[in-house]
């Protein structure tokens, strides 16, 4: 069944699907409305789910970690400021290896302040042992959120995951949303599962201290967990067919115009899409380029992306992101990955927007100066007439 | 890399156990032995500062890995069962 709504709409129906039993809420702008909703769903008698209200995201986490090791299913969100304030619970949820899922509206980090969208403060998670995934639609947010239930709590994984989407892009603007029915959601996800419960019966405890051979040995096993979940993926996205006959989870990167291109283009998330226009339209005009967009950048799907990208003659990154004073995340990942000449290019940060007129303008610069120059460099980007935008600090007279 | 199955699997689990920090090391220089005298009133057992003495069937017994020879079970002896020996 087809509905408009969404992202959060469509994330807060998915929670509901899949029979949560504690959720820990706190509110920040783009979020809110997932959390809104599972309220509004619990006043009208939807869901039984226990919605706790805690005074910060710090105590949120904590709320979830502490429910998920007592044996219920978990569900938290957050956004910008309140992800970072939450890092210190994110590496105890990772070390403990509770099933968790969290979803991420991504949103710019202050120093100014700034609520509109960047997806550095999600990429800035990449070390702490989640399973990390970035959706493209509001439908794709729909569907991860589902499948990360199921990933999560499989016993080969037993992995936290978090789920990504543009803040606002996918957040708050409404779409088709295929709706699947709630009987095909509980044949798709089992009853909760988890490597152990801490109950006072039992005299097990969890996150004592450890000595430094068992700690290494820990973090191996996360390691390990993380980088086999790539089968244990691929399983669930062919599971989920039955769930949406509409969906296409065999890979786990997707690919767009790839197979004969010469030049391909390397995104994550919603402005994929605008991207994808650009590409029809150079494809008319006789240019072969062609789209590979991550959608998991934990696991890193090294073979995968090898064996779609070695042959290409060069590789365009964009990034939503940075790692300051180096370059854009993706774009190390991708150059850790692939021996090919590549160029990055650090775009729409804050909320600048990017349309599909841009894209177009870079992608033929690009293919230029791979004709005529060097590509290996990482340019920062500015839509617009305004190429050189200039900063007027204030000063008082003195 | 495969996914490997559950029983490979770590986790960040711990039970209540005798743990490697309390062990004694070289350095103890006396230890109490439990003669036949013992009475198994559990005094010595109440006492020990380390809870390494507790009273199995009719004796109390003496974890020697983690008894520090203090001497205070000893003193707390009713019936005087039990002496502090030399160990050098």
């Amino acid at each position: 069944m087809m509905k408009i709504m969404s992202g959060n709409e469509a994330v807060a129906l998915a929670v509901k699907f899949s029979r949560v039993g504690v959720v820990g809420i706190y509110p920040i702008t783009p979020q809110t409305t997932i959390i809104e909703e599972l309220a509004e769903m619990r006043a009208r008698g939807e869901i039984d789910t226990d919605i706790v209200r805690v005074e910060s995201e710090h105590s949120a986490m904590g709320v979830t970690l502490g429910a998920a090791v007592a044996g219920t299913r978990a569900f938290t969100a957050t956004s910008s400021q309140g992800l970072l304030y939450m890092h210190e619970m994110i590496w105890w949820t990772a070390g403990s290896r509770a099933p968790v899922v969290m979803v991420v509206a991504t949103r710019a980090v202050g120093a100014p302040w700034n609520i509109w969208n960047e997806n550095t403060d999600f990429m800035s998670e990449r070390d702490s042992g989640w399973i990390m995934s970035f959706a493209s639609s509001p439908q794709e947010a729909l569907d991860l959120t589902l499948q990360a239930f199921r990933i999560s709590e499989d016993p080969r994984v037993f992995v936290p995951m978090m789920v990504g989407m543009d803040g606002f892009i996918l957040s708050h603007t409404k779409t088709n949303v295929y709706v699947p029915s709630q009987e095909d959601v509980d044949q798709f996800i089992p009853p909760r599962r988890q490597p152990y419960v801490i109950d006072p019966e039992t005299q097990e405890s969890m996150g004592n201290i450890f000595q430094p051979v068992h700690y290494m040995k820990l973090r191996q096993s996360i390691n390990d967990a993380i980088q086999g979940s790539i089968d244990v993926i691929k399983e669930v996205g062919r599971e989920y067919e039955k769930v949406n006959p509409l969906s296409d989870y065999k890979t786990l990167n997707v690919q767009y115009k790839l197979e004969d291109a010469d030049y391909a283009i390397v995104t994550m998330g919603a402005w994929s899409l605008d991207a994808m226009e650009a590409i029809d339209k150079l494809r008319e005009k006789g240019v072969k380029v062609g789209l590979y967009r991550i959608r998991y950048i934990r696991p890193w799907a090294e073979q995968e992306i090898r064996r779609s990208l070695e042959d290409k003659r060069a590789i365009l990154v964009f990034d939503r992101a940075t790692s300051l004073g180096r370059a854009g995340p993706l774009y190390l990942e991708m150059k850790a990955t692939l021996q090919s000449p590549m160029k990055g290019v650090i775009a729409g940060l804050g909320g600048v927007s990017m349309s599909k007129k841009d894209f177009y303008e870079v992608i033929s610069n690009f293919i230029e100066e791979v004709k005529f120059g060097n590509p290996n460099k990482v340019e920062w980007y500015y839509p617009g007439e305004v190429k050189y935008v200039e900063l007027g600090t204030p000063r008082s007279a003195y | 890399m495969s996914s490997l199955s559950f029983e490979y699997q770590f986790f960040p689990v711990s039970h209540p156990a005798e743990g490697a920090g309390g062990k004694t090391g070289n350095w103890r220089v006396v230890k109490p032995i439990v003669s036949e005298r013992c009475i198994a009133c559990n005094a010595c057992f109440l006492w020990c500062p380390e809870g390494t003495i507790q009273v199995r069937g009719k004796r109390a017994e003496v974890n020697y890995e983690y008894c520090k020879g203090c001497g205070v079970c000893a003193n707390v002896c009713p019936v005087k069962a039990i002496s502090m020996v030399s160990e050098t």
